[in-house]
């Protein structure tokens, strides 16, 4: 298979399934509707609306951790073709790529050095 | 065909784990219980609650299916059967799975209800704490196979599983690919018995049934991920490659799904924190364990 036969082979899953969802749906509500009463449609808060968006319920605390996730994922976007040649450059290659994760790994100390690792 | 294959072994595959989850959390052991609540679900109400991110709510169960799916067709069953063999084999399970994220943190936003909202969030930051972990042990396993071809991953173990070449990488992902699941001791954006559901609590009747059916074929996708990359798929005596790779995924999901109950739920805080000081200088330890280890003996 090509690459391109390969890609529509996962958009037409992609599109199978979606249609399963939608079919699954389309039997349901021909078994019967959803009958309208009072409240039914409340979330679960125990019966009662909250007063205030619910968004403002959770604290993201975890923006230290985020921020120093964000460097790191880009770090990963390099290592996977690194790791594919890895055998064939040999040791410059775990050179060059350990002074780079040595960088990173300093930077995630110096982050938890000054705090960041941990609830905010 | 093998397009076909694949989506029916996964399917027979979640069956066997919905019934295992119910026999680990119940105690009775239902071998009919996933198809009749299945049907259930479909006949009843599925209610939209009243202020919804109509669009979120709507798309959030089946993209979790899609995300499950679609990591699922890379991964190999028998040399032959594969759905899509991609040259960014190993790396197309990672952007696939980075949907379950966003699945649910739609799920929890969309019908706009505090228990979900809080269970969507916590994911995101479980997911601060596994992402890292699910992709440099993957990195290591490539090093080894010098390929991303799921295939060729599993080929390069033919002398010696990568569980045992690399065996911190093997218990870092296992432990991250609970975490993708939102299994028992990290099922933190569902968390029964504390947030009344989670992300799943606004759902009812056939959005729930696409919804359950999506985590059990996403439990049953890592266990094949985790058969593929550490336990040498297909490769084994005396069997035909599929018995062996549906062995092993089987025996796999059964440990994932039995370790959650001899352990209480972690904290977001603990599991970020553990996820952060302990995993991923162990994930690097292991990457250069394993560049170490390429040089030396090979």
């Amino acid at each position: 298979m090509s690459a391109l036969q390969q890609y529509a082979l996962l958009f037409g899953m992609v599109v199978a399934t979606v249609g399963l969802a939608l079919s699954l749906g389309v039997i349901s509500r021909s078994l019967g509707r959803v009958r309208q009463e009072k409240a039914k449609d409340v979330p679960a808060t125990s019966g009662k609306l909250s007063p205030d968006p619910v968004w403002g319920r959770y604290h993201v605390r975890y923006y230290g951790y985020a921020l120093l996730f964000l460097a790191f994922d880009m770090e990963m976007a390099y290592m996977y073709p690194w790791a594919v040649v890895y055998k064939e450059l040999g040791l410059v290659a775990l050179l060059d790529m350990g002074v780079f994760l040595m960088v990173l790994f300093l930077g995630l100390l110096y982050g938890w050095s000054q705090g960041a690792l941990r609830r905010q | 065909m093998s397009a076909v294959l694949t989506v029916l072994m996964l399917l027979v595959g979640a069956y066997l784990v919905a019934v295992l989850e119910g026999w680990v959390s119940t105690g009775r052991l239902r071998p009919a219980g996933p198809i009749t609540s299945g049907l259930a679900l479909l006949g009843r109400e599925s209610v939209v609650p009243r202020q919804p991110d109509r669009i979120f709510f709507e798309v959030a169960p089946p993209l979790l299916l899609v995300a499950a799916l679609l990591a699922a067709a890379v991964l190999p069953l028998s040399p032959g059967l594969v759905v899509v063999d991609l040259a960014t084999g190993a790396l197309f399970v990672n952007a696939a799975l980075a949907y379950v994220m966003v699945a649910l943190v739609m799920a929890g936003w969309g019908p706009d209800g505090t228990y979900a909202m809080v269970g969507g969030f916590r994911f995101l930051g479980q997911l601060i704490a596994y992402s890292m972990l699910i992709v440099m042990p993957i990195t290591a396993v490539a090093m080894r196979a010098e390929s991303l071809f799921t295939t060729e991953v599993v080929e390069s173990q033919a002398v010696l599983p990568n569980a045992v070449y690399q065996p911190v990488g093997f218990v870092i992902f296992f432990l991250a690919a609970m975490g993708v699941a939102f299994l028992p001791p990290l099922d933190l954006p569902t968390a029964p018995g504390e947030l009344a559901g989670g992300v799943m609590a606004e759902y009812t009747g056939w959005r729930l049934a696409v919804m359950r059916l999506a985590r059990a074929v996403l439990v049953v996708t890592l266990a094949a991920a985790i058969s593929v990359f550490y336990l040498g798929g297909w490769l084994g005596p005396v069997l035909p490659p599929w018995a062996w790779s549906a062995l092993k995924t089987l025996l796999v999901a059964a440990a994932m799904l039995l370790a959650g109950r001899y352990v209480p739920r972690l904290r977001e805080t603990h599991v970020l924190e553990w996820g952060w000081k302990i995993g991923i200088p162990l994930a690097l330890f292991n990457i250069f364990y394993v560049g170490v280890l390429l040089l030396v003996v090979e």
